[in-house]
């Protein structure tokens, strides 16, 4: 894979991971997903839990297997498995906190 | 993959006669004689020139129209404009400003600036560039036309429906705005496919992509985004004049649309679009900084990281638009928590910056003046827009005049100040001439005086509850005097921005000459020699400038040919094709010369816009067919019938002709349109989804029509697709051609079949709409792939054929698969609606 796809790849976790739960969040609202329960929450809410995971989990994943040190070339690619690990983790983190509809 | 850091020591020509080479290169790369030699140039020195020049027009335009606007709000009864003219010239100011200002202008940077900066001789595709000027002027005019006429749109620069509908909107005010500012789209893609082509494929022999210049990567962030965000406008642009002209049901509620669509296809394109203004701007200050700090620039890597995390991020923000139209709170706290953490990257490059500053000696020179003005102007426009990303601050502020303020300090201070500290670190390579003391710094301090007086007052204007796009307010005697101060600051404001203008021609005509790389600059823009040649540089470099090493060091060898590809002995427009990642050379490209092919093609364009306009909608496929021939005419200047020897580059080095190269610019350049087509696409589907999920009237009242006949006839126009995309795999020939055309042209007649037995009248509902909208798309995609393999069997024809010459069909293998994906993500669309009901 080119060096300019490598680099891309953390924010691209991103973008995937924020539309999908965005998605997921619009959909379930409209269908009635959150009130199908199971305990301790609905299955709305563990369906963006689990898209949530999953994108922490990838990004994570970069973090560890992209090589580090050796000057610019390994640092960008490194620099967006960061940026997409934080992204995720910040822009969906009301998945928490916030009600969902 | 190899590690792209390894430079190439490449030996240099030997010397030659600079004066000679000079005269052979111009003879190639000037542009024709007099009135008829602008109308064919497709030099990127004089088209990016002339953007910027018509852009400077336009933003005098837009700047009477707001003195209108603040001349009827300084009283609170004003009588100057009534409301229709109101409403109508504040939309034109906002519209102009961003579409006929801001991105033009920045486009307008990009083309005259990049080949210089990359050192390469012209833009990717010169023909496009010009093509996308004749747009961008000919959109202008229609719009500007409008408003002299006093029909001109009024709904505000963000068009929000049901306001822009047929309903509220009966008149072609609209529809003006709609086609008007999509022609002028067409500029906004093309200068995307070819920045983004350009800094790829044409640096300097071990430029690899870590060492190249910051504005490189600004532009390249910046295109794109213009890639991914102009989609989305253009595609909701298309739909709106669809429902407006033919009466099919997507924004409307009644029959299944949904006005929120508009605004999320608009704010899709509009959040990023804030984006693309700001970073070719944040470019020029990365550009300037160290150079008037005799430094280099604080944390590259961290700069470019930043870049990336926006260029991402800016596209996750859209919904903080739409803060009031009662959203569910989680998916506000998602945009809301993205729109707070765009701000680290913003505060990054800010960092940079002043760290930049503190580490070298800042020379107060007038382009650090307006870098100051930006600094001081954006901050305070960030800090208002992290109020607004508050979700309560922003339901009390929203639509009020605070939110005018918030944008004119975000837009002036992110996106003027640095142009007019572009303007005048870049004069003396423009003109050649240097300033006239004093002037410039006279402008700068009655700009920002006048600025700071005008919007800052309207924070409070907005704070005591009065609302934007107003225009008298009688009842509110406790606005007055803060309107006329504004009112009042706007004119000195005006009389600055008319002293930056006078101070810019009074330079060009009577400026004293400067010495050539009066900046010591760190680029290679200042290795050119002046005024700046047509040809750029009379050989290319045979690698990027070392840290810190001033560029005119290098000006001398350049001109005597010590460098790659010296003069014009073919008598060809040549340039140095590299490797995206490796910056290693790859091969030669010969480009197309002068021509009025794209006014011709602009024109046909706008023949078409004028016939929408006019609603004369049954002569319009007459303006189609005229745009086909003329790319069938552009492809064929592309052709060759026979193969041409390599070039020698280097002495110890011979490269290829791209008529040999699989991977030619062209190849990349439909790879750019393609990305670009596939977001239209994904979003056409996220508006389907959207729809048929969130709108109010569904499912639709009719059931769909068709049953297995349908689904067989669907299933046979994909294979034949998928005959295709096997068909241009084959070894290439005669054969394949003749195959790929007649399945194209099998499968475009199921098409047409499959439209006339299975859709409903469009009319009648979204969905109904939609699926038409999705079978004319893969129509449209069938004619164009049957198009290129007519193209290429009458290529065949000709005996232009040849396995050694790959590009052609490389390219339309490009096409057919895309094709052949999207019917096929189409058919399954459909059989999904009719088997879920
Ligand atoms: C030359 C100095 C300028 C002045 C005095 C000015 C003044 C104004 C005023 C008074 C309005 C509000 C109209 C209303 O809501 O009633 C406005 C709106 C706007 N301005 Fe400016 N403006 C200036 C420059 C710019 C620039 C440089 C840009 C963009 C690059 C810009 C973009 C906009 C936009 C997008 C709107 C919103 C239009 C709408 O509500 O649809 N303006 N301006
Ligand atoms: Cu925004």
């Amino acid at each position: 894979m080119s060096w300019l796809m490598k680099s891309l790849l953390g924010p691209g976790v991103w973008g995937v991971c924020f539309s999908a739960v965005y998605g997921l969040h619009g959909l379930g609202c409209a269908r009635g997903w959150s009130d199908l329960t199971i305990a301790p929450s609905s299955v709305h809410h563990f369906a963006m839990l689990g898209t949530w995971l999953a994108g922490i989990g990838a990004c994570a994943l970069l973090v560890i297997v992209l090589p580090r040190g050796g000057g610019m070339q390994n640092q960008l690619p490194r620099a967006g498995a960061w940026i997409g690990l934080g992204a995720v983790v910040f822009t969906l983190f009301p998945i928490l906190v916030a009600s969902s509809c | 993959m190899t590690a792209p850091d390894k430079g190439f020591t490449l030996s240099p020509n030997p010397p030659q006669h600079a004066l000679h080479l000079h005269r052979e290169l111009n003879r190639v790369w000037a542009n024709d004689r007099g009135w008829w030699g602008q109308i064919t140039a497709v030099n990127h020195t004089t088209l990016g020139l002339r953007f910027m020049a018509t852009a400077l027009v336009f933003f005098a335009i837009g700047g009477v129209l707001a003195m209108m606007l603040r001349a009827q709000l300084a009283t609170p009864a004003g009588v100057f404009l009534d409301t229709e003219l109101y409403n109508q010239i504040f939309t034109m100011h906002g519209s102009i400003m961003m579409f006929l200002f801001a991105i033009p202008m920045l486009e307008g940077l990009g083309i005259w600036l990049l080949p210089k900066i990359l050192g390469t001789r012209d833009m990717a595709f010169p023909r496009l560039t010009a093509l996308g000027y004749w747009c961008y002027l000919f959109g202008g005019l229609i719009m500007l036309t409008a408003l002299l006429f006093g029909v001109a749109p009024r709904d505000g620069w963000f068009m929000y429906t049901p306001l822009s509908g047929a309903t509220h909107s009966p008149g072609i005010n609209a529809d003006i705005w709609l086609l008007g500012v999509t022609f002028v789209e067409i500029s906004a893609l093309a200068a995307a496919i070819e920045i983004t082509v350009t800094i790829l494929r044409q640096r300097p022999p071990g430029m690899t992509l870590t060492r190249m210049p910051l504005f490189a990567w600004y532009m390249l962030g910046t295109s794109v985004m213009m890639l991914v965000g102009f989609p989305p406008l253009i595609l909701g642009s298309v739909l709106l004049e669809v429902e407006r002209a033919f009466n099919w049901p997507f924004f409307e509620v009644a029959r299944g649309g949904d006005p929120l669509l508009w605004q999320h296809l608009f704010w899709l394109f509009g959040h990023p679009e804030v984006y693309i203004i700001f970073l070719p701007a944040a470019g020029a200050i990365s550009t300037i900084i160290p150079v008037m700090c005799r430094t280099q620039i604080v944390g590259y890597g961290a700069i470019v990281a930043a870049i990336l995390a926006l260029v991402f991020l800016s596209f996750g923000l859209w919904v903080h638009h739409m803060f009031t139209v009662g959203i569910p709170h989680m998916a506000l706290a998602f945009f809301s928590a993205a729109s707070a953490l765009v701000a680290v990257p913003t505060a990054v490059q800010i960092f940079a910056w002043i760290g930049t500053m503190w580490r070298g000696q800042p020379q107060m020179h007038l382009p650090m003046l307006h870098i100051m003005g930006f600094f001081l102007t954006f901050v305070m426009g960030g800090l208002t827009g992290v109020m607004l990303a508050i979700v309560p601050f922003n339901w009390q502020a929203h639509d009020t005049a605070f939110v005018t303020a918030h944008l004119h300090y975000v837009l002036i201070g992110g996106f003027v100040f640095p142009m007019m500290a572009a303007a005048s670190y870049w004069m003396p390579l423009i003109s050649g001439r240097g300033r006239i003391k004093g002037l410039g710094e006279a402008a700068f301090w009655v700009i920002l005086l006048g600025f700071h007086g005008t919007f800052f007052v309207m924070h409070l204007t907005g704070l005591v509850g009065m609302p934007r796009r107003i225009d008298t307010y009688p009842d509110n005697p406790e606005w007055i005097w803060l309107n006329l101060t504004s009112s009042i600051f706007s004119f000195v404001l005006t009389i600055g921005f008319a002293l930056f203008a006078i101070d810019m021609v009074l330079q060009a005509l009577l400026g004293p000459r400067t010495p050539r790389d009066p900046w010591k600059g760190q680029t290679l823009d200042w290795a050119m020699m002046r005024p700046t040649p047509s040809y750029t540089f009379a050989s290319l470099s045979t690698r990027p400038l070392t840290p810190g090493q001033p560029a005119g060091e290098v000006a001398l060898r350049l001109a005597r040919g010590e460098g790659l590809l010296p003069g014009a002995p073919r008598g060809r427009r040549e340039f140095l094709v590299t490797e995206i990642g490796t910056g290693r050379p790859d091969h030669v490209a010969i480009l197309p010369g002068n021509t009025a092919l794209p006014l011709a093609m602009s024109a046909m364009i706008g023949g078409f816009v004028l016939l929408m306009l006019a609603g004369l909608y049954i002569l319009t496929p007459l303006a189609l067919a005229g745009v086909g021939v003329l790319i069938w005419r552009w492809g064929r200047s592309l052709t060759t019938p026979h193969d041409h020897p390599p070039v020698s580059i280097a002495p110890e080095l011979s490269l290829p002709v791209h008529h040999h190269s699989r991977a030619t610019l062209v190849q990349s350049g439909i790879v750019c349109l393609l990305v670009a087509n596939g977001t239209l696409f994904a979003s056409l589907l996220f508006g389907l989804g959207f729809l048929t999920v969130v709108a109010p009237n569904w499912p639709a009242p009719l059931p769909l029509r068709g049953g297995m006949t349908e689904a067989i006839l669907t299933v046979a126009a994909v294979g034949a697709l998928a005959l295709g995309s096997l068909a241009v795999r084959l070894r290439i020939g005669v054969v394949p051609a003749i195959t790929g055309l007649a399945v194209n042209l099998l499968a475009l007649a199921l098409v047409a079949t499959l439209a006339a037995m299975a859709l409903h009248d469009p009319t009648n509902h979204a969905r109904d709409a939609l699926r038409a909208v999705l079978t004319g798309y893969a129509g449209l995609h069938v004619l164009m792939s049957a198009g290129f393999a007519g193209f290429v069997w009458q290529m065949a024809l000709r005996g232009e054929l040849s396995p050694n010459r790959p590009g052609v069909v490389a390219n339309w293998r490009l096409v057919q698969d895309y094709t052949t994906v999207t019917a096929a993500i189409v058919a399954l669309v459909v059989i999904w609606q009719g088997i879920a009901g």
